[in-house]
């Protein structure tokens, strides 16, 4: 529960993570554990209908009516090439907020909010994982469970913003 | 208190806006009724108010200025002088510089002795001495008096000297006052500058403060020959200690131009007082101003780049405060709206109340209530939009000075007549209006009307009328630019279209397709350039400026009688009228704007010809199908185009056919954005929120057309 002291250098050199308030909101993506800063977190959603956007790569499902805002959806299993399932009644929508936008992530099922200490933060090897390494700021311990946790600005920014103009060039 | 005072500031800003077009407008009613005491009174207030609010922000100079004016105002509305042409130009000049000094002010920048504004006030100073038009007398030379009879110089063929002066030491002792020299000197022209050098100063210990060790470089405009000048200094000069050398002259008090702006040229070279640069800054190329300092090699191109640096982020600047503008509204309709909302309280208690302990028998004055709802936010819907609109007399209020300021500029005979100026729409759209209708009125003025004598001779009368209207239609607004000039030479364009390779010689166009060409970009028929138009940019701004407004601008012209463009507008930005169609399980948005008609082909319409692919044939045009689910990549209902739909979509002149499965309805559709939160895409122009809550999306016809044809080409 190291948080306060730990000033800003951090052993791994990713971003991603705040020194200060480790605190992740872990989601499940087939049998994996994945965990997002508390602090990128806007708003957790029951699915409801998406709109498709035509000519978009596969990852990105379409938009989103919120509150009268249209909000990009990124269906997460698709981003991280694992195959798509039903949707069912545990199926969320995370909504995150990257730079100054607000996207949509499709995921599973949302778990518990989790502290992670500094020394519960690992960076991530090369293992198991089907995601791209570049996308992880880390791999964390919580309680005897390893949540992977995602570099948001990494992924919806390189990853899907490179697809989608490399799909309309 | 920051946060109070810059509130005050900014409505300080606003008022004096307000204030100096009145003192515009004022001027030019001025100019057809020069004895109309009211305008006169009203003009006087108007300036009296910008110089009296002045100081309490910190704007001396603004309100310096603003004092000289007045002071020619107060005589002109006492009857004590009347006013003439020359004196209107003077103070329409004045109004200009006021409007420089306020945007100065506004962008924080510091404007302490400018050129026009000296210049100016020393003109406004003299010009009512004299009341008659001031003659043209040659200044008689003559040893200097001390009476202030010199006439004011009114031609602009100035001599500019710059005269060195060093005095010699004993100059207090023969008993000469330098300051008295200057002053004869002032009344012989325009000092220009006066630049003191302290260079021979001693110390303090060692002053005499009976000698003199200060000398002089001044720049005098003058229209007395130099030995008139020399004579000043008669008795003063010690030998070789006066030198007076003639520099080419400025044109005097530059007429502020649209582009490009005095001040930001300023912002370049003001520092360096070369006298080349003045020239060729007031001179007449229109070549862009960077260029052609480049070129004399006046500036590197570092400081080049340095001085569009800071112009860009003084454009920024400007374009930012134009955002947070305030606005005003009449009373009548936000009354109206408070009425309408307490209507809406009451239909919403009602509901809640009958909610509360609803049976199924009470259904049909639920619904009753539910139609009472939907009228009363109906209704709230469109007064609201309705506050934002405003009359179109406010874009159309700047248009009488540019049209008389181009007919005396071009020499020829100009009338500008407004209709409609009633005629409200949405503030952003009277915004985004003016840049347009500036660029079509300029071509009118600058091409389309023709100099007297031509005009003559083709039996017309010598003064040409461009008319500005403006009209609500069919749920839109339009806006017609008259003019009864050349009107479009269609074998001239075609030849200039063909000369730039735009099109081949093979190609046969419509009437309306070759009109269609002057909007492309850098088309111009123009034999040469002018500094008002002529390097093609206008139109296609013109264009791109209204369909970035959800309008279409189409042209009716008649070979030597006359050309009309019509813009036609929607009357809001956020909302169009949009016809909802239906492909497979997916809904789309077309803007009714665009769509010509729908038809059901029969068997025989559709034909594929080789190399243009499938097409319909409507009343014996061939159209291309574009079928949409191929383009966005859906499941269609129908592939067959005679169980389908086809819809006429016609942007830009083209026109282009989509094949869908049905049309669902028509409806309003507020215009949501996605790039907010996601990116453009292509070949849509944006969302909405339909009825079950889901996003639709609807089609930007032209990115459709591009799409398109890019699935072509990939798939031939």
């Amino acid at each position: 529960m190291a948080t306060a002291a730990a000033g800003t250098t951090q052993e791994s050199g990713q971003q991603g993570i705040e020194a200060e308030d480790n605190q992740f909101l872990t989601f499940c993506l087939r049998d994996e554990l994945y965990g997002i800063d508390i602090h990128r977190v806007k708003e957790i959603k029951g699915y409801s209908a998406i709109t498709k956007i035509p000519n978009m790569p596969s990852h990105i499902k379409g938009v989103l009516n919120l509150r009268g805002t249209i909000v990009p959806i990124v269906e997460l299993r698709t981003a991280f090439g694992m195959p798509t399932i039903d949707y069912t009644a545990f199926t969320v929508i995370i909504l995150v907020i990257v730079r100054d936008r607000t996207l949509g992530l499709v995921v599973d099922s949302v778990s518990d909010v989790v502290h992670m200490g500094q020394k519960d933060i690992q960076a991530s090897p090369d293992f198991g994982t089907k995601v791209d390494v570049k996308f992880l700021s880390g791999i964390g311990k919580s309680g005897d469970k390893l949540v992977a946790l995602l570099n948001i600005d990494q992924l919806l920014t390189e990853g899907y913003m490179q697809e989608a103009a490399a799909a309309t060039a | 208190m920051n946060g109070d005072y810059s509130k005050f500031l900014q409505t300080f800003f606003e008022e004096v806006t307000e204030h100096l077009s009145v003192l515009e407008s004022g001027l030019l009613t001025l100019e057809q009724n020069p004895n109309d005491v009211e305008v006169l009174n009203r003009i006087f207030r108007s300036v009296h108010t910008i110089k009296g609010a002045g100081p309490m922000f910190g704007f001396t100079t603004m309100s310096r200025f603003a004092h000289e004016v007045e002071t020619v105002l107060d005589p002109l509305r006492n009857r004590k002088f009347s006013a003439t042409r020359e004196i209107i130009d003077l103070l329409l000049e004045s109004a200009d510089c006021l409007k420089m000094l306020v945007e100065a002010a506004k962008n924080g920048t510091v404007i302490d002795e400018n050129k026009t504004m000296l210049d100016l006030e020393a003109r406004l100073e003299t010009c009512l001495i004299i009341p008659a038009p001031a003659p043209d007398q040659k200044a008689t030379s003559g040893p200097p008096s001390t009476a202030p009879t010199a006439p004011a110089p009114v031609t602009s063929v100035h001599r500019t000297y710059q005269i060195s002066w060093i005095p010699g030491e004993d100059l207090f002792q023969r008993g000469l006052n330098p300051l008295k020299l200057f002053e004869e000197m002032g009344r012989m022209g325009t000092v220009r500058s006066c630049v003191l050098s302290a260079s021979r100063l001693p110390d303090l210990t060692e002053l005499d403060p009976q000698r003199c060790y200060l000398s002089w470089t001044c720049t005098l405009e003058t229209d007395y020959p130099r030995e008139d000048i020399e004579s000043v200094f008669e008795f003063a000069a010690t030998p070789g200690g006066l030198t007076i050398t003639s520099l080419p002259s400025s044109s005097a008090a530059a007429q502020p131009t649209q582009e490009p702006d005095p001040q930001l040229a300023h912002s370049v070279i003001d520092e360096e007082d070369d006298p080349r640069l003045a020239e060729v800054f007031f001179g007449q190329r229109s070549d862009s101003l960077g260029v052609i300092l480049v070129e004399q090699r006046a500036v590197t191109p570092a400081q080049l780049v340095k001085a569009l640096d800071r112009q860009e982020t003084l454009r920024a600047k400007a374009k930012e405060q134009k955002v947070e503008a305030s606005m005003r509204v009449d009373t009548e309709k936000v009354d109206k709206l408070v009425n309408l909302v307490g209507e809406l309280a009451i239909t919403q208690s009602m509901l809640s109340a009958l909610g509360g302990r609803f049976e199924i028998e009470h259904l049909p004055i639920l619904q009753e209530r539910l139609l009472q709802l939907e009228r009363n936010t109906r209704e709230i819907q469109e007064r609201v939009m309705g506050i934002r609109m405003l009359p179109i007399s406010t874009a159309f209020s700047r248009f009488p000075r540019l049209v008389r300021d181009l007919s005396a500029k071009m020499k020829k005979k100009i009338q500008l007549v407004i209709s409609g100026e009633e005629t409200e729409l949405d503030k952003t759209v009277i915004e985004a209006i003016g840049d347009p209708l500036t660029h079509l009125l300029r071509n009118a003025c600058d091409h389309a009307l023709e100099p007297p004598e031509e005009r003559v001779v083709a039996g017309k009368p010598e003064q040409g009328t461009i008319r500005l209207n403006a009209f609500h239609e069919g749920g839109k607004i339009c806006i017609t630019v008259e003019d009864d000039g050349r009107g479009l030479n269609r074998d001239k364009i075609l030849a200039k279209a063909i000369k730039q390779r735009i099109i081949t010689g093979n190609d046969i166009l419509s009437d309306d397709q070759v009109w269609a060409l002057i909007f492309r970009p850098g088309f111009t028929t123009a034999e040469e350039l002018t500094d008002v138009s002529g390097r093609g940019v206008g139109m296609d701004i013109v264009k791109r400026n209204v369909e970035e407004l959800g309008g279409l601008v189409s042209i009716k012209t008649v070979t030597g009688r006359g050309t009309t463009f019509t813009l036609s507008l929607p009357l809001t930005l956020a909302i169009i009228e949009g016809m909802t169609i239906r492909v497979g399980q997916d809904k789309y948005i077309v803007p009714l704007l665009s769509i010509l008609e729908s038809i059901q082909p029969k068997a025989d319409m559709v034909k594929t010809l080789i190399g243009k692919g499938e097409g319909v044939n409507i009343r014996g045009v061939f159209y291309p199908i574009v079928r949409l689910h191929e383009v966005f990549d859906l499941q269609p209902e129908h592939k067959n185009p005679e169980e389908a739909i086809l819809l006429v979509l016609e942007v830009e002149g083209e026109r282009v056919v989509v094949m869908v499965d049905e049309i669902l309805g028509q409806q309003q559709v507020v215009i949501k954005s996605i790039e907010e939160n996601f990116r453009k895409v292509d070949g849509v122009a944006g969302a909405t929120i339909l009825g079950d809550g889901t996003v639709g999306l609807i089609l930007d016809v032209r990115g459709l057309m591009k799409l398109a044809r890019q699935e072509q080409s990939i798939a031939v």
